[in-house]
């Protein structure tokens, strides 16, 4: 079934955004934004490979290649800068998993944790390495096999042990947060051993700055080393820990009103304070965590799925997030009691106006990630005609807030398709449902200036992956496609 | 854009390494230098009686190009050069003693004691660990440091120096032998 509704200029007031200045009526006006969000991902490319290369001028400005004159000295040499360059990854990862605002801001939450993911498995092999390397050349130069050197080190060294345990942890988290082993393990055993990375860190420091010759006493090598690993644990604790109590007690939230919009899905309507700097945000997401027993240490993101509601002085207020049952996490929250007190961390990730790159704007959306594109559609700035909306679902009761976003689009004058039915079994790639699919339907019929617009895809992984191929291929430029993993 | 990013990424990068190196150049002839000064002067020192074996090794040891001095040979003061085998009582009166010979992945340590009157005067490393130009560098400035704190505490239990765990433990292995020698 396919439900159209034509623009309609002038028959609605466009709601403002109620962070964004008055709306510039001329072509490309997110370009100059679009160009310093590129810049700024560049700089971040730039800034992470400059330090990888610092990691290693810091042991050649101490004179370490031309003090390698024996084979041992070599192998030792070796293991040195693999033991540098490993813990600059190591910094790196931590700065990528810890929410800052200019990473989020620049390249997205999910894309910053792809990255984290990506530098998991390099880091961990530069360390192995740098412990090996390590133990041979010193056993080398003492005529020791390896091993009793290491035993000797452990043994002997202070700090040595210490380093040990930091290696045997890091091992631990890499290959638990391995894709296959994520699977076999509940999710909660996964984080809890994430924690020890942070274990794994700081039981790694003492070996480097008491027997690492590098970093000795008086040296301004041991001061930059302080100081990235200082900045990193201090943007840690920042971000991740008092910023989200920081939020949590300003925003004072609890839980006003659960209510059912579909079978398995419930509207958490939540009162709180100073909302006014929760608004604006479009479909960028939060994590809430409902401090209810059992429930309070489960992290939850959800994006609004409205803009907060203004009630009373104050920013006192109302704002809402729709929930449907996925895991046995979001199962509990269907049965959230009244007046339950809620902690939240964010907004974070780019699915929000400021990924905007394009006046045309189009929003794709299947099953509960319909939620996050319905606020997306309350604020993102555009002019009657500049926006379609396509909302997927098996059937009508699945295309969730449905209504709510069919009365935005007549207001805001945007184009709604409604793409309800089964899929086609006979062709996984489509995202469109049976009757359409075989009707030859593609994206750019629905939307014929697509390669012209932002694109905001949100759904199960697997149908998203078909929309994205399909926006490819309808010419649209790999800037212009946004979208967000959810499961991670 | 994409582009922009590796190519300016690559091009900090290689400047980076650039400037450690050049700088790194410039720290091993220095030190290699210093190296050279310090073998110089172990080849001319060895042998030689020094009339004034403290007042010189303090000196050495304070400019901080102590490495492996030179100011071996038995003070004047005792003649009792080394005799760790002079039994104890004697030993209280003064003199020098050698400790044991610490092998580490580094290099040799083996420190000498003067002692006066029951005290320790003064500390001379005769061996530093050596093994490669960072090693001097690290002897050279753990050396006076662990020399003070041994002269206060006139004992070898002392803190060993950041940086330099390994040379400081050698360096009060061969203390405590030297003590033990000297029945301190």
């Amino acid at each position: 079934m396919n439900t159209q509704l034509l623009p309609s200029p002038g028959t609605g007031t466009p709601m403002r955004p109620t962070h964004g200045s008055a709306p510039v009526r001329e072509a490309g006006r997110f370009a100059g934004q679009h160009r310093r969000r590129l810049l700024r991902a560049d700089a971040l490319t730039v800034t992470a490979w400059s330090s990888m290369a610092a990691s290693v001028a810091l042991w050649l400005a101490d004179g370490g290649l031309t003090a390698v004159s024996s084979p041992a000295g070599m192998v030792t040499a070796l293991g040195i800068v693999a033991g540098l360059a490993g813990m600059d990854l190591v910094l790196l990862m931590l700065l990528l998993a810890a929410r800052i605002p200019f990473i989020d801001g620049a390249v997205g939450h999910d894309r910053a944790l792809e990255f984290h993911r990506k530098l998991g498995k390099p880091s961990l092999y530069l360390l192995l390495a740098h412990g090996l390397l390590i133990a041979v050349g010193y056993g080398m130069a003492e005529g020791l096999d390896p091993v009793s050197e290491a035993v000797a080190l452990w043994v002997l060294v202070p700090d040595m042990c210490l380093a040990f345990i930091s290696l045997a942890l890091f091992i631990a988290v890499v290959v638990t947060s391995l894709v296959a082993v994520r699977r076999r393990f509940p999710y909660e055993f996964w984080y809890a051993v994430h924690l020890l990375t942070y274990a794994a860190v700081l039981t790694s420091l003492p070996h480097q700055f008491s027997v690492g010759g590098l970093f000795a006493v008086g040296t301004w090598q041991r001061w930059y080393w302080l100081a990235i690993c200082i900045a990193t644990g201090a943007a840690l604790l920042y971000y991740r820990i008092i910023q989200p109590v920081r939020a949590t007690f300003r925003h004072q939230l609890t839980v006003e009103r659960v209510t059912s919009v579909a079978p398995g899905v419930v509207n958490i309507e939540m009162s709180g304070l100073q909302l006014g700097s929760l608004a604006g945000n479009g479909g960028r997401f939060f994590i809430w965590r409902f401090l209810a027993p059992g429930l309070w240490w489960h992290p939850h993101p959800f994006s609004l799925s409205a803009e907060p509601v203004r009630t009373g002085p104050d920013g006192h207020g109302r704002l809402r997030i729709t929930v449907r049952d996925l895991g046995r996490g979001s199962a509990q929250l269907l049965t959230l009691r009244r007046g339950t007190k809620v902690a939240v961390e964010g907004p974070y990730g780019l699915f929000s106006s400021a990924a905007r790159s394009k006046d045309h704007v189009v929003m794709i959306g299947a099953g509960i990630g319909i939620t996050p594109l319905r606020a997306l559609l309350e604020t993102t700035p555009f002019a009657p005609g500049q926006a379609t909306v396509l909302l997927r679902g098996h059937s009508n009761q699945e295309l969730y807030l449905g209504e709510e976003i069919l009365e935005l689009c007549r207001q805001r004058g945007a184009t709604l398709f409604h793409l309800t039915g089964g899929r086609d079994p006979g062709s996984p790639d489509s995202w469109l449902p049976a009757s359409e699919h075989r009707a030859g339907y593609a994206l750019a019929d629905y939307v014929p200036e697509i390669a012209l617009a932002d694109v905001y895809i949100c759904g199960p992984s697997r149908w998203a992956g078909n929309v994205l191929n399909a926006a490819r291929a309808a010419g649209v430029h790999e800037d212009q496609l946004h979208h967000e993993r959810f499961d991670w | 854009m994409r582009i922009r990013a590796a190519v300016s990424a690559a091009l900090a990068s290689a400047g980076i390494l650039l400037v450690g190196w050049q700088s790194g150049v410039h720290v091993s002839d220095t030190r290699s230098a210093v190296a050279a000064a310090a073998t110089g002067n172990q080849a001319s020192g060895t042998g030689i009686t020094d009339s004034s074996g403290a007042a010189s090794s303090e000196s050495a040891a304070s400019s901080g190009t102590t490495g492996n001095s030179g100011t071996t040979g038995s003070s004047g003061a005792a003649g009792a050069s080394g005799t760790s085998g002079a039994p104890g009582a004697a030993a209280k009166a003064g003199g020098t003693y050698d400790g044991d010979v610490v092998q580490t992945r580094f290099g040799t340590v083996q420190v000498q004691i003067t002692v006066k009157a029951g005290q320790i005067t003064d500390v001379t490393a005769l061996k530093l660990t050596d093994a490669e130009g960072r090693s001097v560098q690290i002897s050279n400035y753990a050396a006076p440091v662990l020399r003070d704190e041994v002269l206060q505490a006139q004992s070898a239990d002392v803190q060993t120096v950041g940086g330099a765990t390994v040379t400081s433990d050698a360096y009060l292995t061969s203390l405590q032998a030297a003590l033990d020698a000297a029945n301190l």
